[in-house]
């Protein structure tokens, strides 16, 4: 550590401080790729008593989660991580846990999905779980990754919102990649997230009580599932009531989406997660040759921040959405929800444009940045959207024949 | 030679109910007695931890019978979630954040459909890791809430409405019941018990005796089910009585792995059971299916005979 | 369009009945639609049924709130909340109940609107089958006979839906022979299509936030399930000749809902509000000091509730 309190770390290891500092009670864990690492640091810091906190290795996510969930049910702070396919084996268990109103911390270390199986990043695995009641904060820096986990509990467990959260960082982009991260303070933690001691949790002898009982019929399952989408709404204020007070604390302020040279952009790349990084370079670039581009960053996904969102695309000429995600049949997913919230806004950008990139944790190139930057200019001269434009580079096309010549072909 | 050391007479049954009616459970339910029967036992400082099944209709918003808590987990991770709550509640009692007095026995509810099958996997796990817990299998040989579908805890021979009976396979359902009871047995818990509802001194004996141990306690409740096996509901003593009496439906327990028969029957012919039962009467009609019954009938001989060694 | 709302207990038919008389309507040339609405599959919970009947195709959906015909196969579902048998009844609606009393005797202890006829369909079948169980084919008749349906195509639908269900032959064929006794013996009330009812919009209440401990499917009042009385489904109800009693404990040892409770001189006392007539202890009773009763309707189950 140096003086600042810096150190070289992870976006794995920065999870893994995230959930020490905020002094979670309790660990269901399960390995997987990339995420394992993070379970690995909270294993020996529970083992060496650096943690105060139960780990136990459970017999898969779907088991990890229903602990997990059970855990907070019962009262204790509780932090689990898994990635793609495990997330997905345990998602039903996260409709259950939001349906309990039981906070707890998921991180989430993004991995494409199966099949084909392959270990690199996009978000068809988080995005899997956008409709299930978690919250969703997605991180583009390792520090961003352990801060987010501080403000993900001090918001999962509001009593205006008590749902879960999910924190997202890309695998290997951030999981396997070490910067420099701040440290905050024990005590200032301490200041910053109460202890947990929700009302209507917490299993004891003197208040019996029975919980995600069933329902039967439709009233009483819309209202509980109505209640879970006003809590959700709820968090966009309590964000910001956050936000603020880790500012004042920390020094660093994140808010729901981030603008990243937005004030005079007339077109502008909206994305997420780590890969933003290198969208904020590529803006730089295209400003140093002329173009009046910008980029805003979705931080929070769920709940989706429409204000926020159309306030920073109001009147643009032209806007483009990166997914690092596909829909088969559809297209990219924050595409449509980017689309829908703009719909009714009367100053619209004219002109939307959907791309696709980097799936299976294929690189997102300075050129792809500029072809994007060039069809949305033009897209927006022409006034008519595009996409949805798969990134896929002419070098790259020629490989994938080569590859598929040396698996040979039917009849061959 | 087993002795009951607790409940010895009948009028030793507590009086206090702990699963109090007005639950939307079939009339006759041999689940549902067995489960009296032993929260008679563990009282109400317990939470139940419940898997997807017949029993999920206990709770139905805005009603629930226990005097102690519930939650509601998933098919597949009731024992999960156990260890979950069993967890938490010791890392609060150590924390200091939770009396001691608040203390809650953890048991999972599961059906055989969840038990045999799909929970396998978090039911491994959690005695694997030595949880400390009660599971209680309420064991009624079909996937019951769906309507009485195959489960891997249907008997040979037993027709549900996803093992009809046909010219090609006129003994219905082909496989034999799996043996849970001995999947649990190679885990090495402390203690397995099966329990039938006409042996109510028994059942309450082994919860009182299982009680002593710290770990996994595990239960397998014969639940005769007036509504899938086909027998009017006043009959559910009956057909239990008669499973242990023709020796298919073993009484005993498992004490650190080692077995007792906790009930020696004198095996009346296993046809005595199977004709009570509308799920075996194509073995009897229109033609009698004797292959099929001396099948079942041979499969308890040979466990009685390796019992008796 | 005809629209018929069937009531039952799960396991009493009701499902099947709406199917038979979909069926005898589909026979017969008329455009026909069934569908069953319960929750999980649970002998004795509140189950419905609708069969719609036209010469057009049909767009209706699902629930049938507006009924011209409402079957009911249990008295005691009339005022138990959740199964919502008034639901929608007016005076133009008619509504058969299966039970032993009168149409002038139901009049009298029920608020029940519509055009009423009673048979005791549960009684037919006791004499007839020799025991409890499902009274669909009965209930499909009766339905058929009210909508205007021949014998020949309910006793076809009868066939067809009873063959599907795994009944044998001869199980069938009893069946049909009683369902058509019914249909000859039920007093007929003649079922005519309302007209469309003039709707205003819905009136929408959004939900506002609510802490968790509402905001969720949490109960918090403990053992409250006793506040639900499952005294309805019962056919027979036990009860107790006191100098037959030995005292021995057994009924309550076997109860599995709890019902019984035994006095101080070890006699058991039977919560009838709660007794689901399993009979059980009748079964059990080493001394034949339970014995079975029909159950009687009207009084308790009746009045002010």
């Amino acid at each position: 550590m140096n003086q600042t309190n810096q150190m070289m770390m992870t976006g794995n290891l920065a999870a893994a401080w995230g959930a020490r500092l905020a002094e979670a009670d309790y660990i269901p864990a399960f390995p997987i790729t990339p995420q394992t690492e993070i379970v690995e640091a909270l294993a020996k810091w529970c083992e060496s008593g650096a943690m105060a906190a139960r780990f136990v290795t459970m017999d898969s996510e779907h088991s990890m989660m229903t602990a997990a969930g059970a855990a907070a049910a019962t009262g204790a702070r509780v932090f689990t991580a898994t990635s793609s396919q495990g997330l997905l084996y345990a998602i039903e268990v996260l409709y259950s846990i939001s349906g309990w109103r039981a906070p707890l911390v998921l991180v989430n270390v993004s991995r494409a999905l199966a099949a084909p199986i392959t270990l690199e990043p996009d978000h068809n695995d988080v995005l899997a779980a956008r409709d299930s009641g978690f919250l969703q904060i997605h991180a583009e820096t390792c520090q961003e990754v352990l801060d987010s986990i501080l403000m993900a509990y001090r918001i999962a467990e509001d009593e205006r919102v008590m749902l879960p959260v999910i924190v997202n960082l890309d695998g290997f982009y951030l999981s396997f990649t070490r910067e420099p991260v701040i440290l905050p303070a024990p005590e200032q933690v301490a200041q910053f997230l109460p202890p947990f001691r929700p009302a209507h949790l917490g299993f004891k002898a003197s208040a019996p009580h029975a919980l995600g009982v069933a329902v039967l019929g439709g009233t009483p399952y819309s209202y509980f599932r109505h209640q879970m989408h006003l809590a959700a709404m709820n968090a966009l204020d309590v964000h910001s009531e956050t936000a603020a007070e880790f500012e004042r604390l920390f020094g660093r302020r994140y808010d729901v989406v981030e603008g990243y040279r937005l004030d005079d952009a007339e077109d502008v790349l909206v994305m997420s997660n780590a890969f933003a990084s290198r969208g904020k370079v590529a803006v730089d670039a295209a400003r140093a040759e002329g173009r009046r581009v910008g980029l805003l960053r979705l931080r929070m996904i769920r709940p989706w921040p429409a204000d926020a969102i159309r306030d920073a695309l109001r009147s643009r000429r032209a806007v483009a959405v990166l997914d690092q995600n596909l829909a088969p049949g559809q297209g990219g997913i924050l595409f449509q929800e980017v689309a829908a919230c703009l719909y009714g806004e009367a100053l619209r950008p004219r002109t939307l444009c959907s791309f696709i990139g980097g799936l299976g944790g294929k690189n997102l190139s300075e050129g792809e940045f500029r072809t994007i930057f060039e069809q949305t200019a033009e897209a927006g001269v022409r006034e008519t959207g595009i996409g949805p434009v798969l990134l896929y580079t002419e070098a790259e096309h020629r490989e994938m024949k080569q590859l598929q010549m040396l698996a040979g072909e039917l009849g061959s | 030679m087993w002795q009951r050391e607790t409940f010895k007479k009948i009028k030793q049954i507590p009086r206090e109910e702990h699963v109090l009616p007005g639950t939307s459970l079939c009339a006759g339910c041999g689940g549902l007695e067995s489960l009296r029967l032993a929260a008679k036992v563990l009282g109400d400082d317990v939470v139940y931890v419940n898997a997807a099944g017949c029993f999920t209709m206990l709770a139905t918003y805005p009603f629930t019978p226990f005097k102690g808590s519930w939650l509601y987990t998933t098919m597949a991770s009731a024992p999960a979630g156990a260890q979950g709550v069993r967890d938490a509640l010791d890392v609060l009692i150590a924390k200091g954040r939770l009396p001691r007095n608040e203390n809650l026995k953890v048991v999972v509810l599961g059906g055989d459909g969840s038990t045999y099958d799909m929970a396998l996997s978090s039911t491994s796990g959690a005695i694997y890791r030595g949880l400390d817990f009660y599971y209680f299998c309420y064991d009624n040989e079909a996937y019951g809430n769906t309507g009485m579908q195959l489960s891997a805890a249907t008997p040979y021979g037993a027709r549900t409405s996803t093992s009809p009976c046909s010219l090609q396979h006129p003994s219905a359902s082909m496989q034999d019941k799996k043996d849970i009871f001995e999947i649990w047995r190679a885990h090495k818990p402390p203690y397995i018990a099966t329990v039938a509802p006409r042996y109510p001194l028994d059942l309450e004996e082994k919860f009182a005796r299982a009680v002593k141990f710290t770990g996994p306690k595990l239960f397998l409740a014969l639940s005769a089910c007036p509504t899938g096996w086909l027998y009017d509901p006043g009959e559910t003593p009956e057909v239990a009585k008669l499973a242990v009496e023709t020796g298919l439906w073993p009484l005993k327990e498992a004490i650190n792995g080692a077995v007792i028969h906790t009930y020696i029957p004198k095996r009346k012919p296993v046809e005595d059971y199977l004709r009570l039962q509308g799920r075996f009467r194509h073995l009897f009609e229109p033609t009698r299916q004797d292959e099929a019954i001396r099948h079942i009938q041979e499969r308890v001989d040979t466990y009685w005979k390796l019992v008796s060694g | 369009m005809i629209a018929v709302r069937f009531h039952g207990r799960g396991g009493q038919g009701a499902k099947t009945a709406s199917r038979i008389l979909g069926t005898a309507a589909f026979l017969e040339g008329f455009v026909a639609q069934d569908s069953p609405i319960y929750g999980a599959e649970r002998r004795g919970a509140p189950v419905a049924a609708y069969t719609r009947i036209a010469r057009e195709p049909i767009r209706e959906r699902g629930l049938i709130v507006h009924p011209d015909l409402v079957v009911v196969a249990d008295a005691s579902l009339i005022p138990d909340p959740a199964a919502r048998v008034l639901e929608g009844i007016d005076e133009r609606t008619v509504v058969f109940i299966n039970s032993q009393m009168t149409s002038e005797q139901v009049h009298a202890q029920s608020f029940l609107p519509g055009r009423l006829t009673t048979l005791d369909l549960t009684d037919i079948a006791l004499q007839q089958f020799g025991k409890r169980g499902a009274i669909s084919a009965l209930l499909g008749a009766v339905a058929g006979r009210f909508v205007g349906l021949r014998q020949e195509s309910i006793r076809e639908a009868i066939a067809q839906e009873l063959a599907d269900l795994g009944l044998s032959a001869s199980v069938i064929e009893q069946n049909q022979d009683v369902a058509l006794q019914c249909y000859d013996a039920v007093s007929t009330v003649s079922v005519v299509a309302g007209a469309p009812q003039p709707v205003g919009p819905a009136k929408l209440q959004t939900p506002i936030y609510e802490p968790p401990s509402r905001g969720t499917a949490r109960i918090s009042a403990a053992a409250n399930s006793v506040l639900r009385e499952t005294g309805g489904w019962r056919t027979f109800r036990p009860v107790l000749l006191p100098d037959k009693c030995n005292g021995c404990w057994l009924c309550f040892g076997y109860c599995p809902d709890g019902v019984i409770s035994m006095s101080k001189d070890d006699k058991p006392v039977i919560d009838y509000d709660h007794c689901k007539g399993c009979q059980i202890c009748v079964h059990e009773c080493p001394t034949d000091a339970l014995v079975a009763e029909r159950e009687k309707e009207g009084g308790v189950a009746w009045t002010a509730r």
